[in-house]
């Protein structure tokens, strides 16, 4: 897919929001000397785009998250994508890709405590078919986590 | 445990706020209120709040798209022990790395950046990260179709903008 071109009054508008998310059309509009209605119509246009979108990131820790794992699945017998899709359903998985490299599928999990883990990782992951070996590294330290540039 | 640091786990009120904030993240404050019927000032301040504690943040992502559609790029790293903390800043600091985790398990470290041809992430991984201290053995793999993600939720590891 081509990527939409985008003026300098779009940009102007991504730039103030990614300072700051939550300003208002109205403080936009007026920072940039236009229509509170232009600013609403230029962030419908690039969102329906899916040029870019203005989230709230929460924290791991504000959802309980307190164990992330990272684990890489190599896949037997099956087509990789459709493993793929079906780890893509258990709402524990915040990411999956279908990797070229020593496993097929990385995926990145967020659970609430150790206590969850055999489980998830033996009986949720293990029993998807095709599913034949993952492996696991428990994150002790996020050093650094900036995703701005997304899938959308 | 490792990650939480202790911080207030969110009320039934900051979670209804969090819930409709994660559908649209620029609703207004006024209609958050309407909604949960509380006042516009108790939604502001909970909002406040909670980007103090560093529990939520209001950002721009785009798509790929947009960055010349990048491939996500994945780096095992084993590395002496004793120089794991050191790495993990010192790969911090590479502006193409947009994450870094230290792990037990699996590697040391596991990073990971965007990368638009592989000539890129060669020259980064020969000329920058192999010839860090203590780096063992670096194992790159490469996404080539994303089946998942959740923009939504992550590690929010700097002071992000002071907005409300």
């Amino acid at each position: 897919m081509a990527s939409p071109t985008l003026d300098s009054l779009d940009t102007s508008i991504i730039d103030i929001l990614r300072g700051n998310g939550r300003a208002t059309n109205q403080e936009i509009a007026e920072r940039l000397s236009v229509t509170a209605a232009t600013v609403s119509a230029r962030l419908q246009k690039m969102e329906d785009a899916r040029v870019m979108r203005v989230v709230a990131v929460t924290d791991f820790a504000a959802h309980g998250y307190n164990v992330i794992i990272a684990l890489g699945v190599q896949v037997r017998g099956r087509n990789v994508r459709d493993v793929g899709r079906d780890l893509a359903k258990l709402p524990e998985i915040l990411s999956v890709n279908v990797m070229n490299g020593d496993h097929d599928i990385e995926l990145l999990v967020a659970l609430r405590d150790f206590s969850e883990v055999q489980t998830f990782l033996f009986q949720h992951i293990a029993g998807i078919d095709g599913v034949a070996h993952i492996a696991s590294g428990i994150a002790v330290d996020i050093v650094k986590f900036e995703f701005n540039v997304v899938p959308l | 445990m490792i990650l939480s640091d202790g911080r207030a786990r969110l009320d039934m009120l900051d979670q209804r706020i969090v819930a409709k904030l994660a559908r649209d993240a620029r609703i207004s404050n006024r209609a958050i209120a309407a909604e949960l019927g509380v006042t516009e000032g108790t939604i502001r301040t909970r909002i406040r709040k909670l980007q103090s504690e560093g529990l939520i943040q209001f950002t721009v992502v785009t798509d790929f798209r947009m960055a010349g559609s990048p491939n996500l790029c994945m780096l095992g790293i084993d590395a002496d022990p004793s120089h794991i903390s050191d790495l993990a800043r010192r790969l911090s600091e590479i502006p193409e790395i947009t994450c870094v985790v230290a792990l037990l398990g699996r590697y040391s470290l596991l990073a990971m950046g965007l990368f638009t041809n592989i000539e890129q992430l060669n020259d980064l991984m020969t000329d920058h990260i192999r010839s860090l201290p203590g780096v063992q053995r670096v194992e790159a793999s490469i996404s080539v179709h994303n089946l998942k993600y959740e923009a939504g939720i992550a590690k929010i590891t700097r002071g992000g903008p002071s907005d409300g």
